[in-house]
C-alpha cells in the first residue's frame, strides 16, 4: 500500500514541478517571440498554474505526510547504521523545506490572484522562485533518497 | 479589515513560528509511528522514535492563524509590507541550511 502511494507522491510532484517550472521560467524569463522548445515553454500565463500548483502541492504533501511514517521506521533508520548523514540530513532539510513551502501557499494564493496587482509584480515572482526551488529540492531528495532504499525493504 | 490582506503576515509568521518549534522542539502533537499512536504537545518516544514534525507543523499553522487574526484590525496599513510575505520564509530557508550543517561537515 505504501509502495503505491509513494508512486502516486512522486507522480504528483511531476505535475507539479512541470507546472511550477513553467510558471518560474513564465515569470522570471518571459518569452518575447516564437521559438523553440525553451522559448515556448516558458511562453505560457504563468497566472493559469496557480490553482493548479497549489492544488498539486497539498496533495503532494498529504501523500508524503502518509508516507512518512514508514520512512521514519524503515530508511532513516538504515541510513542512520549506514552512517549516510548528508543522504539523512537531505531529507531533513526536505521535510523543513515542505512545511514552509506549505505555509507560504496563502501568501502565493494572494501576490498571484486574478486581475494581478502590479505593486505585487516582484513578490510574485519571488514566490515563484522560492517555491520552486522547494519543489525541485524535495523532488531530488526523495528521488535520491528511494534509490538509496525505497519502501520496497520493509 | 480585509482577511487576504494580513496572508503576508500568515506566511511569514509561520515559517519565524516553524523554525522556534523546531529548534525548541515545541509540537501540538506528537506521533509514534512504531505503535500508531498520538500524544498532545511534545512528549517523549514511548516504543520506537517519536515524531514531531507533524506537531511543529501544528503549532507554526495555529501561531501563524493567531497572529493573523489579531492583525486584522490593522489590515489596512498592511499592503505596504507585503514582501514580509517571501521574505521572512527565504530567511528562514537560509537558516535551515545552517541549522542543519551538522549533517553535511561529518
Amino acid at each position: 500500500m505504501f509502495t503505491v502511494l509513494l508512486i502516486v507522491h512522486g507522480l504528483c510532484a511531476v505535475a507539479l514541478l512541470g507546472a511550477i517550472t513553467h510558471q518560474a521560467l513564465a515569470v522570471w524569463w518571459p518569452a518575447r517571440a516564437a521559438g523553440g522548445f525553451v522559448t515556448r515553454f516558458r511562453g505560457v500565463p504563468g497566472a493559469g498554474y496557480t490553482n493548479a500548483i497549489i492544488v498539486l502541492f497539498v496533495l503532494t504533501f498529504l501523500l508524503g505526510a502518509v508516507i512518512y511514517p514508514p520512512y521514519r521506521l524503515v530508511v532513516r533508520t538504515y541510513l542512520e547504521n549506514a552512517r549516510l548523514w548528508t543522504a539523512n540530513g537531505s531529507f531533513e532539510l526536505k521535510e523543513q523545506f515542505a512545511a514552509i513551502g506549505l505555509g507560504m501557499l496563502p501568501f502565493y494564493w494572494f501576490v498571484w490572484r486574478q486581475p494581478l496587482d502590479e505593486a505585487l509584480a516582484f513578490s510574485r515572482r519571488a514566490t515563484a522562485a522560492i517555491l520552486c526551488f522547494i519543489v525541485w529540492f524535495g523532488f531530488l531528495v526523495g528521488h535520491v533518497l528511494n534509490n538509496i532504499r525505497g519502501l520496497f525493504g520493509q | 479589515m480585509s482577511f487576504t490582506r494580513v496572508l503576508p503576515l500568515f506566511s511569514a509568521a509561520f515559517a519565524l513560528i516553524y523554525v522556534l518549534a523546531e529548534q525548541a522542539n515545541i509540537a501540538l502533537v506528537t506521533y509514534h509511528p512504531r505503535i500508531n499512536d498520538w500524544d498532545a504537545w511534545t512528549q517523549p518516544a514511548r516504543s520506537g522514535p517519536a515524531m514531531y514534525w507533524f506537531g511543529w507543523i501544528g503549532t507554526a499553522f495555529l501561531g501563524a492563524t493567531l497572529a493573523s487574526v489579531a492583525s486584522l484590525p490593522f489590515s489596512s496599513r498592511m499592503k505596504g509590507v507585503a514582501w514580509i510575505g517571501w521574505v521572512v520564509p527565504l530567511l528562514v530557508i537560509l537558516a535551515f541550511f545552517y541549522l542543519m550543517r551538522g549533517f553535511f561537515l561529518r
